[in-house]
């Protein structure tokens, strides 16, 4: 199979990479950079668990080709971990308990984080609906809305 | 005095996760994540499209000769039979398939995408058999028989197959004579329910990953509840011996039951063994996950109960089908849980159960969250609704009434425990103000309020054991090792604070030592049936009064004092007589010098606990009589106040409570984060989940047309009560409820729409579109 | 039993710079490229096995494709890669086509509106497509490109059935354009599905409702049903009603049992028949009574 130089910025670092047209962005995040904190649940868009920051807006990178990205900047939960609002965010998680196995919970924390940029002070209905393409199957949701709605008050 | 006197209590403390900062960083290692490096490969399986046949050849040269496989396995090479309670299932089918997904054949190659071109060019030829696919049809005399070497299989002495039909377990419970009762009662109902089939849905797939040294030493990688059981398992199975074969549990993203036991995890060692040195991987596509590993057993319930004039419920007859699908190695002991449960929290003189784990060539039934207890009271609740109007009396009292107490003598026999289940049913009642009548709604919706109670032992074998090390370091760090798995339900969280509490130590400074390893980990039964804090907890707390104890054998002798007068308070031994005290990172590893280092006392700490309940016994084959069935049962109550849409037939859930007598609440925030996981979870499964099956093959094994619930479906109001009656032996008298919220939830919003809209239907889900065509048929 | 691929298989990615590359690499390929935007659908028709393309076209980076023009004269025009969440946040979007906004909140979550593109949608012709139901009603236009040169085609002439556009395979869209609506034009779409929100519709109906002087009623309607025809459809009879009888309770009443006759549901594993033609009617008047609310119409 045919390989593609592609070179995308991820997390602030220009990465240069060959890569077959049907890899995604999800594996190419997970296997070519070994940037494992983005997850694969379902392949297909429905999930959230692989959801990262394309260009700043959260995509399901399952559904995202590798080539698509070349010249774009991708943001995974690594490289906004070390950013003051996502930090917030994480606390907030942490505190009111809104993590259980945890493997939703970059995909989660990736919307919420865009939700509070684009929207700095979202009601209730508006975190359910950013948050509405993120699944997860261990905490109910609440304390997960409430902890964006902590984090959004900080 | 250098200590601080206002030491929280650990016990009752809701401390935080530990850990949670791994994975809101995304730093939190699955078994996908771990790194194998460049001679890993990927293993893919050509399954099964028949529901039933059987397998006349299979023709794996063309898919060898593919550049890149390195592999090829099929049931020639592994002719050993696996299974927890009933060794009844191969690791690739041999003589013949029995549901749509069998795993037939394996490939490992360099690539998945290799792996799966291969799979395209391995020939089966079946001859198709008739095949069963509801456990009704499947008991009558002229159903094909699925087992037909059921006599063969090698089964613990408590389950009951019989040879020749398509029953792998009849579990029966005769007490008392309900047939002399009957004319007695002045109320009686008879009903019938069909709970469907639902998967576990965890948001990380099956993945293992198995690699076999040139010693033949296994290794295996899985995403795993049960890294001992399957470590013994798969041994067996192999005809290996269990320390020949070392599992690795990273942390699991949701396991619900489905993560149990051996399911897909033997299909990647087949295949290492075969490719020495290499790790091959496997891991499930989300379509794989939903119907070729394990799902919740289907059920078709018959009751019969009556209760006198007073509300005194008397008699009840019991008559379970389990749809076990085509395998039930683990699924018989869901029937017999079902069976010695089957009055649910009541107490009922006169008993009479049949649980009939049922062979179908549907998909293999395994432990679900509730391991029986949600499908058998989705039936008994609604009936003791019904019973309690037939009779005038109010729900919620009726239940009160004949709720189970401590001294009752239960079905199989055994007294029942102190239980605070009338406490929950009162909580639980208040919470939704029952009785006072809903908020006025508009005319085109209408409100209505149901309760539900529950319970459930942990359904295990007669001797499952737990235990736990301590290790301390010499930085005042101390490290746990636990067996059990964190699954998400904070399993090591409460270990820590167990642990914390337990030595004097600050619950900082306690590290549990992660991933399980069967080689370095101590031994866990398994982590299911709600069982890891009552009993790791136990061992765990063991483990830290035997360290303490070496602490203070080594203190008293280096300071002459008495073991007496010793105690430890945040790290720090201090002798209450002489008020000296000395850290414990100085002297655990290294020891205490005596006087001008002429001599030394002690050396390094190391505590060991372990914990196994030695009192559950057998129960008679045909009674189901027994002095002790189980270890205890965690009860609790769930109330819901629910408004329907007439125009469409939708529920939206205004107000769901909670409420369940844990014993001893250790870390109350994530006993609640358990209600309210687990609430969310049975109202998905109430209102929206069921695979839907055509000749065996599942129609919907996607998110799009398999719905759970998503944010915008919460309830309104969700509220989560503890209730604590100490279990006698029990940490601190704590016992589990991971399961527990998730078990009434169906019947608790069943009885909610019978009070709002006066239907009662055969089964969940209670889809909108049900509920108006139920509606219509009512004429309303 | 057809086992989905655990990631997508083999083919290869062309990115045209225009839309005559685009035009000319589907000839020389034809039937065996598959156009595409946002990726959503297809995507998960190729890891389903249902297409097998050999190349993948991937129409993002033509000029033009990726921008929302407006004209209060001639009105909005959306280029084929737009995809909805650009759409759902546009302020002409929200002044003048409100309905679509509301159809295109339904798709998916907010992870899947920035990757799926409306035109996409509209070329998957999915006869459950939240979008198509509003585009139809607001009376679009798709604008297609192919060897021989540049054409359009209203859209309630582009969809042939289920999966299927009048579009052959050395074409594609460029654009979708919409009129100005009539001064004074409220609606709203109306759907329901299994969850409350995010499920595909079971079904919908999409009304627009403005007044016009020569209609005996004094209004027009334009009602379109979604997912319970091989397309999405316009419901004449319901229409007629509403512009000979005077509007009120019993006459929208009478529209919305219209709509239920005009329907051809189908039971499929999402829902019934019988359930989807209730629903149709209940949608419908329920879509009915919020646009006279809107369009401050007594009833």
């Amino acid at each position: 199979m045919e390989l593609i130089k592609i070179q995308v910025t991820v997390n602030g670092s220009k990465e240069i990479l060959e890569v077959p047209p049907n890899l995604s962005l999800l594996n190419m995040l997970r296997e070519n950079l070994t940037l494992t904190g983005t997850k694969s649940g379902c392949e297909a868009g429905e999930c959230g668990a692989c959801t990262v920051l394309l260009e700043g807006e959260p995509v399901n990178s399952c559904m995202v080709l590798a080539v698509e990205c070349s010249g774009l900047s991708v943001e995974t939960i690594e490289g906004l971990s070390q950013e003051e609002p996502m930090k917030k965010l994480q606390k907030a998680f942490m505190d009111l308990n809104a993590i259980q196995c945890g493997f939703c919970t970059p995909g989660m924390l990736i919307s919420a984080f865009a939700l509070l940029r684009r929207n700095p002070d979202p009601s209730d209905e508006e975190i359910k609906i950013a948050l509405l393409g993120n699944l997860c199957r261990c905490t109910g949701y609440e304390r997960i809305i409430s902890a964006v709605k902590k984090a959004a008050r900080r | 005095m250098k200590v601080n006197p206002n030491i929280p209590d650990l016990i009752g403390a809701n401390v935080q996760r530990v850990d949670v900062q791994e994975k809101v960083t995304g730093a939190a290692v699955f078994t996908d994540d771990v790194q194998f490096g460049r001679n890993l490969l990927f293993a893919r399986i050509k399954r099964s499209p028949h529901p039933h046949a059987i397998i006349k050849s299979i023709d794996t040269s063309k898919a060898e000769k593919l550049p890149g496989v390195k592999a090829v396995a099929t049931g020639a090479d592994f002719p050993n039979r696996n299974g927890l309670y009933l060794k009844d299932k191969h690791i690739f089918a041999r003589d013949r398939v029995r549901f749509v997904g069998e795993p037939v054949a394996g490939i490992a190659a360099v690539s998945e995408e290799i792996a799966e071109s291969a799979l395209d060019l391995i020939e089966v030829e079946y001859e198709i058999l008739p095949a069963v696919f509801h456990p009704i049809d499947a008991i009558k005399p002229d159903a094909p028989l699925i087992h037909p070497d059921l006599g063969k299989y090698e089964v613990a002495n408590f389950i009951f197959p019989k040879p020749g039909t398509n029953i792998s377990n009849h579990f029966k419970i005769r007490k008392g004579n309900p047939d002399k009762i009957w004319a007695a009662c002045t109320a009686v109902v008879n009903r019938k329910y069909y709970i469907p089939h639902i998967q576990h849905v965890p948001i990380e797939t099956h993945v293992a990953v198995a690699k076999v040294d040139r010693t033949g030493k296994v290794t295996l990688w899985s995403s795993s509840q049960s890294p001992f059981a399957q470590r013994d398992l798969i041994a067996k199975v192999l005809g290996m011996s269990p320390s020949n074969v070392r599992v690795i549990a990273n942390y699991v993203g949701g396991g619900f039951g489905c993560k149990a036991g051996v399911t897909m995890e033997a299909l990647p060692v087949a295949l290492a063994l075969k490719v020495i040195g290499h790790p091959v991987k496997l891991r499930l596509t989300r379509e794989e996950e939903f119907y070729t590993n394990f799902v919740r057993q289907a059920l078709a319930i018959e009751l019969k109960i009556g209760c006198d004039k007073n509300g005194n419920i008397l008699a009840l007859e019991n008559t379970m089908y389990w749809d076990g699908g085509a395998s039930t190695e683990y699924g018989v002991n869901i029937t017999r849980a079902g069976g010695y449960s089957c009055t649910g929290p009541y107490d009922i003189p006169h008993v009479k159960a049949d649980s009939y784990c049922v062979y179908t060539n549907n998909t293999i039934g395994g432990p679900y969250r509730g391991f029986g207890m949600s499908e058998l009271h989705t039936g008994i609740e609604q009936c003791v609704d019904e019973l309690a109007e037939a009779i005038g009396m109010d729900k919620v009292e009726f239940r009160m009434l004949n709720a189970v107490q401590d001294g009752d003598i239960l079905a199989t026999g055994m007294i029942m425990h102190p239980t605070g289940i009338k406490e929950c049913i009162e909580k639980a009642a208040h919470a939704v103000e029952w009785g006072k009548p809903s908020e006025p709604c508009p005319p085109n919706k209408r409100r209505g309020k149901g309760i539900a109670l529950m319970w459930k032992a942990p359904a295990m074998p007669p001797n499952p054991g737990s235990s736990a090390t301590i290790k301390l370091n010499e930085d005042g760090t101390i490290l746990l090792g636990v067996g059990g798995q964190e699954i998400g339900q904070g399993a090591f969280t409460v270990a820590a604070q167990i642990a914390a509490a337990s030595l004097g130590v600050p619950v900082e400074s306690i590290r549990v030592v992660g991933p399980v390893d069967t080689d370095y980990s101590p031994y866990e039964w398994q982590t299911v049936a709600s069982r890891l804090t009552w009993s790791m907890g136990n061992a765990v707390k063991a483990a830290a009064l035997d360290t303490r104890r070496q602490i203070f054998e080594i203190v008293s002798k280096a300071w002459s004092e008495d073991i007496k007068d010793l105690t430890i308070i945040n790290g720090l031994v201090i002798s209450k007589a002489s008020e000296r005290e000395i850290p414990l990172k100085d002297f655990a590893v290294y020891g205490i010098p005596n006087k001008d280092f002429e001599g030394w006392v002690g050396g390094p700490i190391y505590g060991r606990g372990s914990f196994m309940p030695n009192y559950v016994t057998g129960l008679d084959k045909d009674t189901g009589q027994g002095e002790r069935a189980v270890v205890h049962y965690t009860t609790g109550a769930q109330a819901f106040e629910i408004e329907i849409d007439l125009d469409s037939g939708k529920i939206e859930i205004i107000h769901a409570v909670s409420a369940f007598d844990v014993g001893r609440a250790i870390n109350p925030d994530l006993v609640r984060a358990q209600m309210e996981g687990g609430i969310v979870q049975g109202i998905s499964s109430a209102l929206f989940e069921q695979m839907i099956f055509k000749d065996g093959q599942m129609q919907n094994p996607n998110f799009v047309d398999y719905r759970i619930a998503t944010t915008v479906d919460l309830p309104k109001r969700i509220d989560s009560i503890i209730v604590e009656v100490p279990q006698d032996d029990g940490p601190w008298g704590a016992r589990g409820v991971g399961e527990h919220p998730m078990v009434p939830t169906i019947a608790a919003i069943a009885n909610a729409i019978y009070d709002a809209v006066g239907i009662r239907m055969e089964g969940p889900p209670f889809t909108a579109e049900k509920i108006f065509t139920h509606l219509k048929m009512k004429g309303s | 039993m057809n086992q989905p691929h655990p990631r997508l298989p083999e083919f290869k990615y062309y990115q045209p710079k225009s839309s005559k590359e685009a035009v000319d690499f589907l000839t020389k390929h034809a039937d065996q490229s598959r156009p595409y935007a946002g990726g959503t659908d297809c995507f998960n028709q190729i890891r389903d096995k249902r297409i097998h393309p050999k190349y993948l076209v991937d129409l993002k980076s033509i000029e033009g494709f990726r921008k929302i023009k407006f004209d209060p004269k001639k009105g909005l025009t959306i280029g084929a890669a737009v995809p909805l969440n650009k759409i759902i946040s546009h302020p002409k979007v929200l002044e003048y086509y409100p309905v679509l906004i509301e159809a295109a909140r339904e798709v998916g979550g907010y992870q899947l509106r920035n990757r799926a593109a409306l035109v996409g949608n509209l070329c998957n012709a999915s006869p459950c497509g939240d979008t198509i139901g509003p585009c139809l009603t607001y009376r679009s236009k798709v604008h297609i490109v192919g060897p021989d040169g540049r054409h359009e085609v209203d859209l309630k002439d582009f969809f042939e059935g289920p999966g299927k556009t009048c579009l052959q395979s050395d074409e594609i869209v460029e654009s979708i354009s919409f009129p100005i609506p009539q001064l004074g034009t409220r609606g709203t779409y109306q759907s329901i599905g299994r969850n409350k929100l995010g499920d595909l519709a079971i079904a919908a109906v999409t009304v627009l409702g403005y007044e016009k002087i020569d209609s005996s009623s004094g209004y027009e309607f334009l009602l379109t049903l979604t997912a319970v025809a091989p397309t999405v459809i316009f419901v004449e009879s319901a229409q007629d009603i509403l512009k000979t009888e005077p509007i009120n309770h019993s006459t929208l009443e009478q529209a919305a049992l219209a709509c239920a006759e005009a329907c051809k549901p189908i039971d499929d594993i999402r829902s019934s028949a019988h359930y989807r033609r209730d629903m149709i009617q209940m949608l419908a008047l329920r879509g009915l009574e919020k646009t006279c609310g809107l369009l401050n119409l007594p009833l």
